[in-house]
This record gives structure tokens, C-alpha cells and sequence, in this order.
């Protein structure tokens, strides 16, 4: 075989060319990486909200909290269904109303709607993974309003001790901002739920009611009892999956997007180094015939400029890949189209992410080097060697 | 007499130049004993280089059979002549053809990547053909580290350190000036004489052909 360094050696050689042929590989895999990424963040923040043994009740047909309206009168009913794991005085039930609200972005980007939840006290006994990094909770019957890490300071007033509008002459103030283990809740506002109710006309309705089960598997019983009557109307979802199917539209979104984009950066790329490597046959015909004349099979010269242009490609994807591991601490603020609202999501490298990223790169190598070396294993070493 | 090494009969060639023929060989017998030192002459573009060409197995005849080391290789298939063709040939250029971005070592090594051998009796080989042409100090240079005359003779490590019983040299000393010719041709006498390689040599310098044991003229398609 003929050695890697004549390969590693010559691309150094005609450094400026390989470094345009890394650089749009790079590209490609930056672009691809970055998609896959934020579809990655998008999944677990969204799909990563939900715990095993809770379960989300929602008006029949509704897809989201949103959309959904339950009387209250059902409340005490779910949370009297078999399966929900009893605490102090009844099953352990919390019912919320989610209303969204148009708000000023920081940094001069316009408006956009920011999700707000209209919680109970009981609300951090229920989800005991909330924490408090600044401030405290807010209290019942008041304007308090606790905000989530992932949008604090990024909307007008959503600052600790700050005001802002939940709605026109109706002001609310942060005494409180939460993390919630990177999941969605971490962009939502969150206010005493008769506070909501009184300032966005909800009276005897709520949009939504969890439960926490005895275990993952009480749900198939729980939904059953649930659903029986269908006077109520409702509809009983594990909240894993209830986020999961937040979670799709966004993410498809991103990766049509992303591998849109990717694809026809990648088609440059391709030709990039495809136009690179039929530069390098040409400019080493001499060595190439020379080569041969000493005895190496036209298979060897076609895999050594394989190897030459997966060199090329392997590079180009390890700086891309490198590039977008660098987005890991930005934050990226995106209207989740499932809720309408901004929902703050992260890069988030995974093995996977990286994988694709490297494969992509040595599959773009390969099918801009194959014309190439082939058409220098199909060189005629005396004429070759005329030139 | 024995066998002779090289042995052609009938060797027609003809190149086709916008569909018109262009032949430039014309039926032609050679046999070449083994162990001679042959200098082909002739006038430019009478098919020196053509010839030695299809004596190396880089070029086939149009017609007629070619016979080298007990091998009809007019007939062998591309991968089989390629093999043939780094056990039985070595090849010293006009224009050297050393790879630029391979030292000498590794220029000396490549034939011996076509065999499977450690890496360690690799270098040993390429050291010792280094150390034949006298440039055992040279071994880490880069060709264009190194003058004329030295990077031909690397080319000549390069041709002898598979051990081929045939050296083919087109214009070896084209490039040099006397001092490196001298040098040049010394060495391929000494091949000849003590390492008892066949080498047939083009050459239009009439003192290089001096130095051959025998000189054959081209002209016409025809030897002379
Ligand atoms: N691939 C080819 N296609 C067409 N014609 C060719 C080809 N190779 C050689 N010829 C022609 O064949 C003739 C002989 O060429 P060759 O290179 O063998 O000559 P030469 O004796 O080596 O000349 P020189 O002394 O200049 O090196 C020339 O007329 C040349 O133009
Ligand atoms: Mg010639």
C-alpha cells in the first residue's frame, strides 16, 4: 500500500486548497452538527419534562394544555381515580390554568408570546425536582410570580424584583426564579393560580390536571377510570409522553430544516473537494505514473486518493464538529410550535450528534474523492509520465 | 551462448495520431544476453524510449511477441505485468521521479511496499541500496534537498533495492552535468560488473554509450 504520509504530506504541500476543502466540509458538518444539536436540546428539554409515574389530564381532542379547558368540579374526581397516589387530604392532584402572553424580547427582538402557569401552592410538593435559585415562591392570592431560569432576563421585567404586564393593568413582580432540571418548565412564568383565573376570566375552569401515581404501571387503570365517563370528557396521557408529542413538531421542524441546509451546503462541499482532488491528480500525474511503473495496481492508487480525500473530509468534519460543540453554552430562545410560546433550548452534543456528524463528513470525502481517484488509477503510466 | 534475457520477434508499434498511424517500430527481432550493458542511440523520435518502454512491460507491441526473463509478457494481463514488472524491472528516469514530499529512505522503500516484509528488513534494504550509490548520509534528505546527480542515484536505489534482474535507463544522464554523468555511469558499470544487472540504456551522449558493452542504433523502426 502506498503510505499514508506521501498522502498526509502532499495535502500539506498544497496546504491553501486542502485548507478551502477542509473549510467547506466544515461548513457542511457545523451546520448539520448545530441541526442535530438543537433537535437533540429540543428533545430533552421537552421530552426530558415528563416523570414515569405522573400522568396529565386534558379536555378530549386537545392536544395541548393550551387548548384544553376542564371544569374544576373534575378535579376532585381524577384525583379520586384508582392509581393516584394519595397525600394530605385526597390524591395528590395539582390543576392548572396555562395562558400565554405577548411580551417585549430583550435586545430589540420584538414580541413573543412566553407561556404562563397558573400553579398551586401544592404545585412544588408535586414536582419536588423544582428548586429555588434565587428568591422563594410565590405566595397565594398575590401578584408574586416566579420565573424560570432559562427566561430570566430575557424578556422585558422578567428579572428578579422587576414588574411586568401578565395582561393590560395588570402587573405581576418576580420574587422568584426556578430551575426545573433543564426542562421546559425553566421558560415559564409561574403565578398563583386565582390570580390567573381572576386576571384572564377562567372562572371554574382549569386547563389541566396532574396526578402523581402509585407507580409508572397504576396509569393503564388510572386512564381507564378516566375516560369511562363520557360525560366528563377527558383524556389521560402519561406525561412523558404528553412532552414527547411537544416535543415532535419543533424537532421535525429543526431537522428538515437542518438537514435541508446541510444537504445542499453539502452539495458545494462535495464538489469542493471534488475539484480539489482532480487538482491533485493532475498535478501529480508524473508521481502517479511513476508509481505504477514501479508496480502498484491501479487499486492501490485508487484507494490512496480515496484516503487522501477521507483525510481531507475527516478533518473538515472534526473542525465543524469542534465549532458546533462550541454553541454548547449558548442558549437558543425558539417558538415552540406546539405551544406557541418561546421555549429556551441548548445545544446538546450526544454521541449520536457526533457520530452522524463524522460519518456525514467521510461519506461527503468519499463521494467527492471517488471520480478523482479514479480517474488517476486509470492513468496510463507512460503517458503519465510524459507529462 | 545462453538463453538470451531479453528476446523480441516481429515487435511492431504503431500510435495512432488523429486517425492517422504513426508507426514507429517496424517488425522488430532483439535478443540481449544476459549481463550485457546495452546503449541504445538514435535520433529523436526514432522510438528509443518506445522500445524500452515495451521492454519494461509499461507498453504493449501492436504486434509481435516480447519475451523478458522467461516471461511472454505481451500476454500477461495489467495486474499480472504490474507485479512482473516491480520483481523483474527497475527504472531509472531522465527526470529522476522521486516523489518531492517522500525522503530518500522512503523513496528507496516504495518497491519493497509491493512484498510483505517487515518494516525493519525494509529499512535495512533501502539502506543498504543507499549505501551502494554512496548515499548513506543522505537517507532523511528530501529530493529537493539534494542535487541533480544525488537524486538520480537515488532513483538508482530506488531500481535495484528489489533485486531485478533488468535495468531500464532512459536518458539517465539527460539531466546532469559531467561530473554527476560520470558519477552516474561509474555506478551503473559497477551494477553491471559486480551485482551482474542486465541494463540497457538509452542515451544520445556518445561517451556515456562508450561506457555500454555493446551499442545498438535505432533508426527507421529498425535496429542497425
Ligand atoms: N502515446 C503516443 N501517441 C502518439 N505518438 C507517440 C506516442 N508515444 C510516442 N509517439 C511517437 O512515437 C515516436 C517515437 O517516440 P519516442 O518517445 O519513442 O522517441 P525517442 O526515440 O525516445 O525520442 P527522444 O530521443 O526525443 O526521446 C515519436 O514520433 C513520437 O511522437
Ligand atoms: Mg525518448
Amino acid at each position: 500500500m502506498i503510505p499514508l504520509s506521501y498522502n498526509v504530506r502532499s495535502l500539506v504541500e498544497r496546504r491553501a486548497t486542502t485548507a478551502a476543502a477542509v473549510l467547506g466540509i466544515a461548513l457542511v458538518v457545523f451546520v448539520l452538527s448545530a441541526s442535530l444539536m438543537l433537535v437533540a436540546g429540543v428533545e430533552k428539554t421537552l421530552g426530558g419534562s415528563g416523570e414515569p409515574d405522573r400522568a396529565i389530564v386534558l379536555r378530549k381532542g386537545s392536544d395541548n394544555e393550551l387548548s384544553s379547558g376542564i371544569e374544576i368540579g373534575s378535579v376532585p374526581i381524577i384525583a379520586a381515580a384508582p392509581g393516584v397516589r394519595s397525600g394530605e387530604g385526597g390524591g395528590l392532584v395539582v390543576g392548572e390554568i396555562v395562558v400565554v402572553a405577548a411580551m417585549e424580547k430583550l435586545g430589540g427582538a420584538g414580541m413573543s408570546n412566553v407561556l404562563i402557569r397558573g400553579v398551586a401552592e401544592s404545585v412544588f410538593r408535586f414536582r419536588p425536582e423544582v428548586r429555588f435559585t434565587r428568591g422563594r415562591a410565590p405566595r397565594p392570592g398575590t401578584d408574586e410570580a416566579a420565573i424560570g431560569a432559562r427566561i430570566a432576563g430575557r424578556f422585558r421585567g422578567l428579572e428578579m424584583d422587576r414588574t411586568f404586564e401578565l395582561r393590560k393593568n395588570r402587573s405581576a413582580t418576580v420574587v422568584g426564579i426556578f430551575e426545573a432540571g433543564g426542562s421546559s418548565f425553566e421558560s415559564e412564568v409561574w403565578v398563583d393560580v386565582e390570580t390567573i383565573r381572576q386576571a384572564f376570566r377562567r372562572e371554574g375552569m382549569v386547563s389541566s390536571a396532574r396526578v402523581r401515581l402509585e407507580s409508572p404501571a397504576a396509569f393503564e387503570a388510572f386512564e381507564e377510570a378516566v375516560e369511562q365517563d363520557k360525560r366528563l370528557g377527558l383524556e389521560a396521557m402519561r406525561e412523558i409522553a404528553y412532552f414527547e408529542k411537544q416535543s415532535e413538531g419543533t424537532a421535525t421542524f429543526i431537522r428538515v430544516l437542518g438537514s435541508g441546509i446541510s444537504f445542499f451546503f453539502a452539495l458545494g462541499a462535495v464538489l469542493g473537494a471534488m475539484i480539489t482532488m482532480y487538482a491533485a491528480v493532475a498535478h501529480r500525474q508524473r508521481e502517479i505514473g511513476t508509481l505504477r511503473a514501479l508496480g502498484f495496481p491501479r487499486g492501490s492508487i485508487l484507494l490512496s486518493f480515496l484516503v487522501e480525500s477521507a483525510l481531507v473530509a475527516v478533518a473538515g468534519g472534526a473542525l465543524g464538529s469542534l465549532g458546533a460543540l462550541g454553541l454548547g453554552a449558548v442558549r437558543f430562545s425558539m417558538m415552540n410550535f406546539d405551544t406557541w410560546s418561546e421555549v429556551v433550548f441548548s445545544f446538546t452534543p450526544t454521541p449520536q450528534t457526533l457520530a452522524t456528524a463524522l460519518g456525514v463528513s467521510i461519506a461527503m470525502g468519499l463521494a467527492g474523492g471517488f471520480l478523482p481517484a479514479l480517474q488517476a488509477a486509470r492513468l496510463r503510466p507512460v503517458q503519465a509520465m510524459r507529462e | 551462448m545462453s538463453e538470451p534475457i531479453v528476446r523480441l520477434r516481429g515487435v511492431r508499434k504503431t500510435f495512432w495520431r488523429d486517425r492517422e498511424p504513426v508507426p514507429v517500430l517496424d517488425g522488430l527481432d532483439l535478443d540481449v544476453p544476459e549481463g550485457s550493458f546495452e546503449a541504445l542511440m538514435g535520433p529523436s523520435g526514432s522510438g528509443k524510449t518506445t522500445l524500452l518502454n515495451l521492454i519494461a512491460g509499461l507498453d504493449r507491441p501492436t504486434e509481435g511477441s516480447i519475451e523478458v526473463a522467461g516471461q511472454p509478457i505481451h500476454q500477461l494481463p495489467e495486474g499480472a505485468l504490474a507485479r512482473w514488472r516491480s520483481e523483474t524491472i527497475g527504472f531509472v528516469f531522465q527526470s529522476y521521479n522521486l516523489l518531492p514530499v517522500l525522503t530518500a529512505q522512503q523513496n528507496v522503500e516504495l518497491p519493497l511496499l509491493l512484498r510483505r516484509l517487515p518494516r525493519a528488513e525494509r529499512r535495512k534494504r533501502a539502506e543498504t541500496a543507499l549505501r551502494i550509490v554512496g548515499l548513506e548520509d543522505r537517507t532523511q534528505h528530501f529530493p529537493r534537498q539534494l542535487s541533480g546527480g544525488q537524486e538520480q542515484r537515488v532513483t538508482i536505489a530506488r531500481a535495484i533495492v528489489n533485486d531485478p534482474k533488468i535495468l531500464v535507463a532512459d536518458e539517465p544522464t539527460g539531466n546532469l552535468d559531467k561530473g554527476s554523468t560520470k558519477d552516474v555511469l561509474d555506478l551503473l558499470a559497477r551494477l553491471n560488473k559486480e551485482l551482474g544487472k542486465t541494463i540497457l540504456m538509452v542515451t544520445h551522449d556518445p561517451h556515456a554509450a562508450e561506457r555500454a558493452t555493446i551499442i545498438r542504433k535505432l533508426d527507421k523502426g529498425q535496429l542497425a
